[in-house]
């Protein structure tokens, strides 16, 4: 019965918020020296069994195990003390501090007492040297780093408190491809050091590629864990929603040729960019979208792409160049004017820019639209109701009552209010920025089909996306970023995702360039 | 008492204050009965007189939490009132309440413009305004007491009675309608809470969100103001210092009635039963004689006692 590798057992453990069962009777072990990949939809447990493996929650029933001992740890630090550590989904840096101080904030090198900051800074350099971060700056503050490269800061973090038991929540969903080998070949490393690691991903690719075992939970039950290998992907799919689940993406129509069009390109444009340059973000990007289509962005995070969408949705101050929307000049000063001109925006982090999180679902549906639900100056209650009820069924928001805060929530399902908020103002023109980051893929998948959707009824789309497979699944063409300008476009049998490495690197092979 | 826990988070302080203004009522009268044998707080002038005085810090208070609500305060509530209710008497006659209620607009005007252009936090720039606006009165009385009086009407609107009720109440009734209504009905009252649940989420959902924290500052100001002329009305001068004593309970009833400090949630009901409660609790710790020093005490400890009965709702150490 005992595995001397074994690090962690869970027994019987289960876990109620108010009436809520979040986990019940679960039982579950990892060993040293493996990867173990859970799997399961959002809402399935998966953060509720980090949570309580590391310190943040106490289970309701049943016991946790460490190294044959039962334990009961408090808080997070105690959890640390015995080498459990965990990379959380939502980001748990503080943006003020510098990067060396956060990577060392609950135990700094001290010197008489007080911090050492040249030993820190020195400490934090070789810790991120060691997940080849050179690039990030110690000293740099976390407020004024990409979303990838904080994600980056939040592993380094991890890895300095030399964990025996490192739990990876959604931690490489932000991040560039580039970064996700790296915390490839660094779990490896580990891997090789007897440590074991927990990994939570909703990449099937990668789980596929890491783990050596699965456990696959769902509804707060565990349902199964098996070796990698011994299940196919379409049955660790059907353990993980409890149904089949198709093609994930949505058919794409047929390409529009521009040959017999010639003449009314000009009236099917939707958003035209020229030139458009911001500080040093972005240097001269020139890209044009035609209503019913999908335009991809692509390339490695940080090459513009996501000043590109404030930018066009009118968020930042001092950008040159031109913008036409449907074939008039168009200066974007705003978010307010955007909403005016049938613009949207979907922005990177729903829940500290797409939501209001403590008001209801009702209050975040309605807020860019009060003006349609109102009549004078007052809103009208009934008219506002049938508003809220289509947009929730519009979108299949499961939920009981609209009046519920958007907190409780899964992260798929706010994603959806995100989205629905909008679409009730019928806009024209949709950025996207990273739709379906941290959601689980049965909600992916609605989304994919609600884009197209929207694209087949004359919307015109802008995707970011740092997921490559979704760019090729979800895009009719896809124009990559590099240093802040447009450096390739592909669109067809183009599109593939080595065709959109080589761009996104940059690199001018003849296979790309053609 | 397990369906008082089942209550909203925005109803839950709400049922909590309002059951403890009964206990301060009950205590008053238990007080009074032993002492006097009679029951001085249960009669209609008694309550009368207290709703009479609820109707300024009504106002004030009513004022205050638009700007809470956003996750602001507005400091310069004190000097607000001071100078609507000197330029009123200053100006006396028929134009008398237009030229405070125009003070009101203006400091509310530069109070939002430098929270929302400036970003200014607003605690220092309120406390600046505050502060000049102190001078400007000092400069204009000379630092006496003005010898201007209120006008007619400002007297009438404040000590008057209507069908036994105080005119300041209906004022004071007005004025909560209007703002229950803007809170709760209007594209307004919902982008307050939205920018104050989160400013960049309601600034992406193309929430004009400068021209609601201006709005929300000219309301509390206006709120001020018309706190001060009743006040002046009242008093039948302005004087230094008159707003100096609102500063406080008006934030006070703010919070004990469930709006919450950092912005985006509350319920305007609450802010009421915060008035009331803080009325009630001033008026009782008078009747029973107790000394200043201790008086302040009480005040404070049960302030902070009740923000500490609101907040253990959470379950997680997170």
């Amino acid at each position: 019965m005992t595995d001397p590798t074994e690090l962690i057992r869970l027994q019987k453990v289960s876990r109620y918020f108010g009436g809520i069962t979040a986990l019940k009777d679960v039982d579950f072990s990892c060993s040293a020296g493996t990867v173990h990949g859970i799997l399961g939809e959002n809402g399935a447990g998966k953060s509720t069994l980090i949570k309580i493996l590391s310190g943040v929650l106490s289970p309701s029933e049943g016991q946790v195990v460490v190294d044959g001992k039962p334990v009961r740890y408090r808080s997070p630090t105690e959890a640390a003390a015995d080498g459990i550590v965990c990379i959380f989904q939502e980001l748990s840096l503080i943006p003020d501090l510098s990067v060396a101080e956060n990577i060392f904030i609950d135990q700094p090198p001290r010197r008489f007492g007080l911090i050492d900051a040249a030993a820190q800074r020195r400490m934090a350099e070789s810790v991120l040297a060691r997940i080849k971060c050179e690039d990030v700056d110690p000293d740099a503050r976390v407020r004024d780093l990409s979303l990838s490269r904080r994600q980056m800061v939040e592993i380094a973090k991890a890895i300095s408190k030399n964990p025996r038991v490192l739990i990876l929540d959604e931690a490489t969903s932000a991040l560039t491809s580039r970064d996700v080998q790296t915390v490839y070949d660094l779990l490896a490393e580990l891997t090789a050091d007897k440590v074991a690691s927990l990994f939570i991903s909703h990449r099937m690719q990668e789980v596929d590629a890491l783990c050596d075992r699965l456990s696959v939970f769902r509804n707060g039950r565990h349902i199964q864990s098996f070796n990698k290998g011994d299940l196919r992907e379409s049955e660790i799919v059907r353990l993980m929603i409890g149904r089949d689940i198709e093609a994930q993406y949505p058919h794409k129509p047929a390409p529009n040729t521009g040959q017999n069009t010639g003449q009314n390109t000009a009236s099917t444009e939707a958003l035209r960019v020229c030139d458009l340059r911001w500080e040093s973000a972005l240097k001269g990007v020139d890209l044009t979208i035609r209503r019913g289509e999908i335009l991809g962005l692509g390339g490695l995070d940080g090459q513009g792409q996501k000043e590109l969408l404030l930018a066009l949705f009118g968020v930042l101050k001092g950008v040159r160049g031109r913008v036409e929307l449907n074939g008039a000049p168009f200066v974007p000063a705003s978010p307010a004017m955007c909403k005016s001109a049938a613009m949207a925006l979907v922005p990177e982090d729903r829940k500290t820019e797409g939501l209001m999180l403590s008001l209801s679902i009702a209050d975040n549906l309605l807020l860019p639209n009060y003006r349609a639900v109102s009549r004078g100056a007052l809103i009208d209650p009934t008219l506002a109701a049938r508003e809220i009820e289509s947009a929730i069924a519009k979108l299949q928001i499961k939920t009981a009552s609209a009046d519920a805060s958007v907190e409780t929530l899964s992260g798929g399902n706010q994603q959806k209010v995100v989205i629905a908020k909008w679409l009730a103002l019928n806009p024209e023109v949709i950025l996207l920025n990273d739709p379906t980051r941290g959601i689980d893929v049965g909600t992916k998948q609605e989304i994919y089909t609600l884009i197209r959707d929207l694209a087949s009824s004359g919307k015109a789309i802008l995707l970011y996306s740092t997921d490559y497979a979704e760019l090729i699944g979800c895009c009719d063409r896809v124009s990559v970023l590099y240093d802040g300008q447009v450096v390739s476009e592909l669109h067809g049998r183009e599109l593939t995702e080595e065709a959109l490495v080589a761009a996104a690197l940059n690199l001018q092979t003849e296979e790309a360039a053609c | 008492m397990s369906r008082l826990f089942s209550l909203s988070p925005e109803n839950r302080p709400i049922a909590i204050a309002s059951a403890f203004t009964v206990v301060i009522i009950l205590i008053g009268t238990g007080y009074t009965l032993a002492t006097q044998g009679t029951v001085p707080m249960l009669t209609p002038s008694y309550l009368l007189q207290q709703l009479q005085i609820g109707s300024f810090l009504g106002l004030c208070a009513a004022g205050m939490m638009m700007v809470i609500l956003l996750g602001h305060i507005d400091l310069s509530l004190p000097w607000t009132l001071t100078a609507a209710a000197m330029m009123a008497t200053t100006v006396g006659g028929a134009w008398a309440i237009p030229a405070g209620l125009g003070v009101g607009l203006a400091v509310g005007v530069v109070n939002g413009l430098g929270v929302s252009y400036l970003r200014i936090p607003s605690m220092i720039f309120t406390l600046g305004v505050d502060s000049v606006l102190r001078g400007l009165m000092i400069a204009h009385t000379g630092g006496f007491a003005p010898q201007t009086e209120a006008s007619p009407l400002m007297r009438y609107l404040a000590a008057d009675r209507v069908l036994g009720l105080p005119v300041a109440v209906f004022v004071w009734a007005a004025v909560s309608v209007a703002i229950s209504i803007i809170l709760t009905r209007t594209g307004f009252g919902k982008s307050i809470y939205a920018t104050g649940a989160k400013e960049s989420a309601a600034y992406l959902s193309g929430i004009r969100t400068r021209r609601v924290i201006i709005g929300a500052f000219v309301a509390s100001s206006l709120c001020a103001a018309s706190a001060g002329i009743l006040l002046a009305g009242y008093s039948a001068k302005a004087y230094q210092g008159m707003g100096a004593p609102f500063l406080l309970p008006a934030i006070a009833a703010v919070v004990l009635g469930g709006t919450h400090i950092l912005g985006g949630r509350g319920r305007y009901l609450g802010t009421l039963v915060g008035v009331v409660l803080i009325v009630f609790l001033n008026s009782v710790l008078s009747i029973m004689q107790m000394p200043e020093a201790l008086r302040q005490i009480v005040y404070g400890v049960v302030i902070v006692g009740m923000l500490l009965v609101y907040g253990r709702e959470g379950r997680t150490r997170l």
